[in-house]
């Protein structure tokens, strides 16, 4: 029983932080049709800037706001510079087929996560360092036991349903929310109906780029920062938010608890070797039963 | 037809230009020629090579050692060399990558022209270069990695000699003093599934101590350590061990103590194998996590580990105080701060330029392998137990001494005196070793006679 | 009409015989009069030529974007160097043996991935590199764990020294991967030039079309994974023998490489394939040379590869997404 409800824990925490990385990766995939490998070098680049203010004497808060506006900053500067003008040469011969379209934003993201993080490894040396957290990291005592459950991860999942239920309201009901929205449905339509598309799509960037790097603010604390860590984060991220349903920030939520949950549980019960293969499996499953993801939408493209 | 246009192009287009790459790439990493008749030994200069992880997440720690050991040769040379000839170290990132590894070893033999390897890091990494470096004949001296598979069968590795006392006789000698001393706790271990996680846990069986997988052994993935270890540690609490073994390095026993900490788990007594016992990035890496040094030292204290050399604790000891001042005035590494690792880089520092100088003026790759195997009671260093080179094993320490860390994070030996115990790679006994360390010089440089 | 694609079939054949011959003599030439160490780096571009050309095969002709490359490279690095240790084949018996099977690792991720592209089988495969080596501590009693199965090409045979005389251990290197990559080449060049590469262009360019025109969509697409799966496997073979066949061989960052030498060279021309692998693998030297002189610290040259190719590779698809041989291609169209 106190291993069930440590799993139990361990996996609530830790899926709030990749149900985030999910809702990032999902916003800018509904927002630009892309998805952005290069995410979580973005949080891990934010999350190096917030480290830095905070060894040169600066408060925690002030460290974790900069980073999220410079992860939002990040968003809209990849935008412009890299995703707009991959996205304008739509007509050229390499990109006319759609499988191609597909493929080559990824491409670039993955080479800007390589300058992120080569990047990083220059300015800040590739050791490994902690990064703190605001709240204490001892477990509650449950039922006399002490649970893998402090009050850090108590303020982790309050921000991610807070921002979770933030971008759903602004969704709803914002006029740029659903300017966004319709962007994503019908970019063509959007545009004739007199909305900024441009002006949306980097919004989406910044969206995502911030939330990401709160990603980044959550997690460190309980591993480690070096240019590489969050890698990991990411590819578990990516899993998430295909369980969940690429186009649907809800089911980004729900699938990013659902493969903490089973990660958790696999290292708990299972032996971590198959943490991995365990991973692999969720996707594959959920690939071949529901491609669409749990929430995701009928007429999804998955191209 | 668009397509077909670009595949229509003549062969001879694509020769022409493949050519012109190839002699671009020729050019500009043409390698020069070398006249000399042994690689990298000439009148004024000896290149060593090296392979380590300096960047990547295998990285933490061991990117100090190479710096440590370029600041005892640079203060070799500022002493005149030997006989005359100025040390050349240099250094190649593998990123614990083992197909990187044999690019890199091939850039330090074939361009780099280096007389020996010294003092690379990684085992995984350098069992892909072992066999090629050992049939060219070039010596592959002081590896760091205490895996007994390179040194047990000279005839298999002739020109590898170890660096480290081998991560079995270690864990036979922890199991000794476990066996005697913890015979009424539960003893578990959380360990890497690596070689040097399982040597460890070969040793400890050796000695009698055993564990149940999924129970009283927890397990993790090597380099997997930075998103935590709370499963391993809650799977040891609930099977009420008490004595937690650590195998793993020190960034994971940083991530085991964390782990336990928050699950309110404190086993009675910790125990390190040496290699994760370094309590430089184990205060780094708690302390950047909010936990302050003195709380960091407090977690630290009374936890038990080995060592082949002293303490970079005790400030008195002589090896220690003059490595210490070589370090303060020669490393010119990003970070220098004195702990295991940069006391490690002058051991081997100190070490290598012995064996140069007892190779003698007319240095050459067998004389050297020769003079290791069987000079190794003229060759010291800062270690407290003698050096196992012979004819039949290339075993470098092999004695080691158990101590338990004060407050002020310093291993201090467990006895009232310190006994050094020593035993094979195999199955032999663990018995107590006489040994006085001969004296570093006032000049801090290794005299052989 | 059948006469008439059999003459077709018979010069797209001598098409690219010609070029494999031409290839080998370059290689031949260019290896004799390079240093040991040139040599040697030689050898890995041949190596992960093969590798970059099952990129080119899949992303670049049939659309597909796979960043699991790498582990389709450890299937087969595992399969020889299990059947060289346990089984004490030659390479020569046990690189063909890989080969098959991961032609069948292949037709098994063929078969799952059929339906999915795009990102989802980019960021799928990417999971798949990272799970994959981690089935070696998994079945440690065969697959040896992180240290892994140590193989590498031997030495010569006697009739080669009697006829060739000694080889240093790169030239031999070199002269073991030589034939394999001019087979590779030679296959690619003639798929790319027959129906059947027309076919695996169709399903990239139009889908629907394809499927209308009675190309037998799914069909092709899980033949496509099999096919590059074969030379992704024959790569991996090959670079294992290199010293080690083990997980820290075949990481995520060696499909990310592969794929970056395919895009910078010209994802869709086997020329372009080649291009790439000779940046990727020369670019730390250049980069060396060029600053050689600047006395960089060790923090600052050990990123510098990695963030020259990364930029490198951003600019090659914001600016000229066809590469290196796409250029070359574009200038040869105009004159």
């Amino acid at each position: 029983m106190d291993t069930f409800l440590a799993a139990l824990f361990s996996g609530t925490s830790r899926g709030a932080i990749y149900a985030l990385v999910a809702l990032g990766l999902v916003i800018v995939w509904r927002g630009a049709g892309i998805l952005n490998y290069a995410q979580m070098g973005q949080a891990m680049f934010s999350t190096y800037i917030a480290s830095t203010m905070i060894t040169n004497g600066n408060s925690y808060w002030l460290a974790f706001v900069v980073a999220i506006v410079v992860g939002a900053v990040m968003g809209v500067l990849l935008d412009i510079l890299v995703m707009r003008p991959l996205s304008n040469k739509k007509k050229t011969e390499l990109l006319s087929s759609e499988s191609m379209r597909a493929a080559i934003p990824v491409i670039a993201s993955l080479g800007i996560l390589g300058v992120l993080q080569a990047l990083a490894g220059i300015i800040w040396a590739a050791e490994e360092r902690g990064f703190p957290a605001p709240y204490a990291q001892e477990g509650f005592t449950v039922a006399g036991n002490v649970m893998p459950f402090t009050s850090f991860d108590v303020f982790v999942i309050t921000v991610v349903l807070t921002t979770l239920a933030l971008t759903t309201l602004f969704f709803k009901k914002t006029g740029v929310g659903l300017a966004m929205r319709a962007t994503a449905l019908n970019s063509e339509v959007a545009r004739l109906s007199g909305i900024r598309t441009n002006f949306t799509r980097s919004l989406s960037w910044a969206f995502s780029g911030a939330a990401s790097s709160l990603a980044g603010l959550l997690i460190t604390p309980t591993s480690n920062l070096s240019p590489n860590t969050l890698d990991l984060v990411l590819i578990i991220g990516f899993t998430a938010a295909v369980v969940g349903g690429l186009d649907s920030p809800a089911g980004a939520v729900i699938g990013g608890f659902l493969v903490g949950m089973v990660i958790s549980f696999v290292s708990f019960y299972g032996s971590p070797e198959d943490v991995f293969l365990a991973i692999l499996a969720v996707l594959l499953l959920v690939l071949i039963i529901r491609p669409r993801g749990i929430l995701g939408a009928k007429d999804a493209r998955r191209v | 037809m668009r397509n077909r246009a670009s595949l229509s192009r003549s062969p001879r287009s694509f020769i022409s230009t493949a050519a012109v790459v190839l002699a671009g790439a020729l050019a500009l990493s043409a390698v020069p020629a070398q006249g000399a008749s042994t690689p990298g030994v000439s009148a004024t200069e000896i290149v060593l090579g090296m392979q380590l992880p300096q960047t990547g997440p295998a990285s933490p720690g061991y990117n100090k050692v190479d710096d440590a050991m370029r600041a005892y040769f640079d203060y070799v040379n500022s002493k005149g060399g030997v006989y005359g000839r100025k040390i050349t170290l240099v250094t190649k990132d593998d990123t614990y990558k083992a197909g990187l590894t044999v690019s890199t070893a091939s850039a330090l033999i074939n361009k780099d022209k280096v007389f020996a390897m010294v003092g690379s890091i990684g085992t995984q990494t350098h069992i892909s270069v072992i066999k090629d470096i050992n049939r060219r004949g070039i010596p592959d001296l002081f590896v760091n990695s205490g895996y007994s598979g390179f040194y047990t069968d000279p005839k298999k590795y002739p020109t590898t000699f170890g660096g480290l006392g081998t991560y079995i006789v270690e864990a036979k000698i922890l199991g000794k003093h476990i066996k005697e001393n913890f015979a009424k706790n539960t003893v578990g271990i959380v360990y890497q599934t690596d070689d040097f996680g399982r040597n460890t846990v070969e040793g400890l069986a050796t000695a009698g101590v055993t564990f149940t997988p999924k129970k009283t052994a927890a397990t993790f993935i090597a380099g997997t350590q930075g998103s935590g270890l709370d499963a391993q540690m809650q799977q040891l609490k609930d099977n009420n061990v008490d004595v937690v073994v650590v195998g793993a390095v020190a960034s994971a026993f940083a991530a085991a103590v964390a782990s336990a900490n928050k699950i309110g788990y404190k086993p009675a007594q910790w125990i390190v194998i040496s290699v994760g016992a370094d309590a430089t990035t184990f205060q780094t890496i708690l302390g950047a996590r909010g936990i302050p040094a003195a709380s960091s030292a407090g977690l630290l204290a009374g936890t038990i580990s080995a060592s082949h050399a002293p303490s970079p604790g005790e400030a008195d000891d002589e090896f220690v105080k003059a490595f210490k001042k070589i370090n303060d005035d020669f490393n010119k590494g990003p970070d220098k701060r004195w702990d295991n690792n940069i006391l490690q880089g002058m051991n081997i520092g100190y070490l290598t330029t012995s064996a140069l100088l007892g190779a003698g003026k007319d240095l050459t790759r067998p004389g050297i392998i020769k003079y290791i195997e069987s000079n190794a009671a003229k060759l010291s260093s800062a270690a407290l137990a003698p050096l196992g080179y012979s004819t039949k094993t290339h075993e470098a320490f092999t004695g080691f001494w158990i101590g338990k860390y004060d407050a002020a994070t310093v291993l201090k030996p467990i006895d009232a005196t310190r006994k050094v115990w020593t035993t094979d790679s195999a199955k032999g006994a663990v018995t107590e070793l006489k040994y006085t360390r001969p004296a570093i010089a006032a000049d801090a440089l290794p005299k052989v006679g | 009409m059948r006469a008439v694609s059999k003459a077709k079939n018979r010069s797209i054949a001598r098409k690219s015989l010609r070029r494999t011959i031409f290839f080998v003599i370059l290689i031949l030439l260019a290896g004799s009069t390079f240093e040991p160490y040139n040599q040697a780096q030689l050898a890995l571009v041949l190596i992960l030529f093969i590798g970059v050309l099952s990129v080119t095969l899949l992303t670049g002709i049939s659309g597909q974007l796979s960043l699991g490359q790498g582990a389709l490279m450890a299937v087969g690095g595992y399969c020889m160097a299990l059947l060289m240790t346990n089984q004490g084949y030659s390479l020569w018996m046990a690189i063909p043996l890989a080969m098959v099977g991961s032609a069948l690792a292949g037709l098994l991720l063929g078969i799952s991935a059929a339906r999915l592209s795009g990102p989802y089988l980019a960021g799928t495969t990417l999971v798949i590199a990272l799970a994959i080596p981690t089935l070696a501590n998994r079945f440690m009693s065969v697959l040896k764990g992180d240290e892994g199965l140590p193989v590498d090409v031997g030495y010569p045979p006697v009739w080669f020294t009697n006829l060739f005389g000694e080889p240093s251990y790169e030239e031999w290197q070199l002269y073991v991967a030589l034939p394999f990559a001019a087979i590779a080449l030679f296959f690619a060049s003639n798929i790319l030039l027959s129906r059947t590469g027309r076919m695996w262009r169709a399903i990239r360019d139009h889908e629907t079309a394809a499927s209308l025109s009675g190309v037998n969509f799914s069909r092709q697409k899980i033949f496509v994974f099999v096919v590059s799966a074969t030379f992704a496997g024959l790569s991996g073979a090959l670079y294992g023998l290199r010293g080690l066949v083990g997980p820290s061989v075949y990481p995520v960052s060696l499909s990310l490489l592969l794929l970056t030498a395919a895009v910078l060279g010209g994802i869709r021309s086997i020329f372009g394939a080649f291009i790439g692998t000779v940046i990727v693998v020369f670019l730390p030297d250049w980069i060396d040379a060029i600053l050689h002189s600047f006395e960089l610290s060790e923090q600052v040259s050990n990123f510098l590869p990695a963030l020259v190719s990364s930029l490198l590779l951003i600019l090659t698809v914001v600016i000229n997404p066809a590469g290196v041989a796409g250029t070359h291609l574009h200038k040869h169209k105009h004159k």
